[in-house]
């Protein structure tokens, strides 16, 4: 009898955890992985020859600027790919709408919509970004990654840095 | 078993059995706080993964949610997120999605078009993009939608909406229709 209120009760804390656990993950902060290069130096840079779960830079992804916070250039955030609803990928906001870009392929700068933004890597030879699939909505946002977590090394705030090339006025 | 005794042995002193209700109330409300935030929690997370209740504003829709401009109150839609593991939209879904032009809010029209699909539009026909669809609202006349801002990438949608709840005359599980114009090929 004691036993399986023991038991009963052991159930129920881990419910109620697992349910904290699963609203603070969707709605305030979690840890995600960041794989590729795309954003070298900020995340694996290119010191590490090997990249598997244990050396890929693990980053604290926030979730409350989905509600009451105006992204700006420089933030890191997570998104949707607008190509593959399935994947997320990690980019740098270099544009925020009513910007003009300037597309090194053509002589046109692009002027971003109302409601997107413009995301680009910060290693421009190895990343996928707006370059090749244009401005995306910022409904397509998941998260901001504010701090790297892993490896104990490079432990720190994630700069808002500025893009050094493109127009935006 | 416990307070049916008229008096309580407590520490060596004698309480009455009033006494012995008012020590058992912060217990009984720590209780009931501790059980309505495990329902307020389970509460949260099934409305934000799994289903969810919310009204319709506009007539956009029309006349598949608010037929009339009289109405008193807003329809309001039973909408699932279980379409969102696997994606498995197709034409004539009504969706949910975060305005591509302004992303606090939510708009709700039907899938016309898929990835791949040709839609004529006034500028000629366009070609729906991988990982994106065509979205129209049923009153073509006062809707904004994909004819104003283009496809949208399948990433925006936020629900699927099923069944209309309010008003009870209208409860109704929402069709799959396919609209009548427009090419889809």
């Amino acid at each position: 009898m004691r036993s399986t209120s023991f038991l009963w009760n052991v159930c129920k804390s881990s419910f109620t955890f697992g349910l904290i656990g699963l609203t603070v993950s969707d709605r305030v902060a979690s840890v995600v992985p960041v794989r590729g290069l795309s954003m070298s130096p900020t995340f694996n840079p290119p010191n590490n020859t090997s990249s598997g779960l244990f050396t890929d830079d693990h980053v604290l992804v926030e979730k409350r600027c989905l509600t009451d916070y105006k992204f700006s250039h420089g933030d890191v955030v997570v998104f949707c790919s607008p190509r593959n609803y399935k994947e997320k990928q990690i980019k740098r906001i270099t544009g925020m709408p009513g910007d003009w870009i300037s597309v090194p392929s053509s002589y046109d700068a692009v002027r971003i919509p109302e409601g997107h933004c413009w995301v680009e890597g910060d290693n421009p030879t190895d990343s996928l970004d707006s370059r090749s699939f244009g401005p995306i909505p910022l409904g397509l946002i998941r998260g901001r990654a504010t701090h790297v977590l892993w490896p104990p090394q490079r432990v720190g705030k994630i700069d808002k840095k500025l893009p050094r090339s493109g127009l935006s006025f | 078993m416990k307070g049916r005794r008229l008096f309580t042995y407590s520490g060596g002193s004698v309480i009455s059995n009033s006494e012995f209700i008012w020590m058992g109330m912060p217990n009984t409300i720590m209780k009931m706080f501790n059980k309505s935030i495990v329902f307020g929690l389970v509460g949260i997370t099934v409305t934000d993964r799994y289903a969810g209740v919310c009204p319709i504003r506009g007539s956009s829709m029309s006349p598949t949610f608010n037929p009339s401009l009289e109405s008193f109150t807003d329809d309001y839609v039973f909408l699932e997120k279980f379409c969102l593991d696997k994606y498995k939209f197709s034409h004539g879904d009504v969706v949910i999605f975060s305005d591509p032009t302004n992303y606090k809010e939510r708009c709700v029209k039907r899938i016309v078009a898929m990835e791949g699909d040709y839609v004529s539009n006034v500028n000629g026909a366009v070609k729906v993009p991988e990982g994106h669809c065509w979205v129209e609202g049923d009153n073509s006349a006062f809707s904004s939608d994909s004819r104003t801002y283009g496809p949208i990438p399948l990433g925006l949608i936020r629900g699927r909406v099923t069944h209309v709840i309010w008003p009870p005359q209208r409860m109704k599980k929402v069709d799959r229709r396919i609209p009548q114009e427009g090419f889809a090929f």
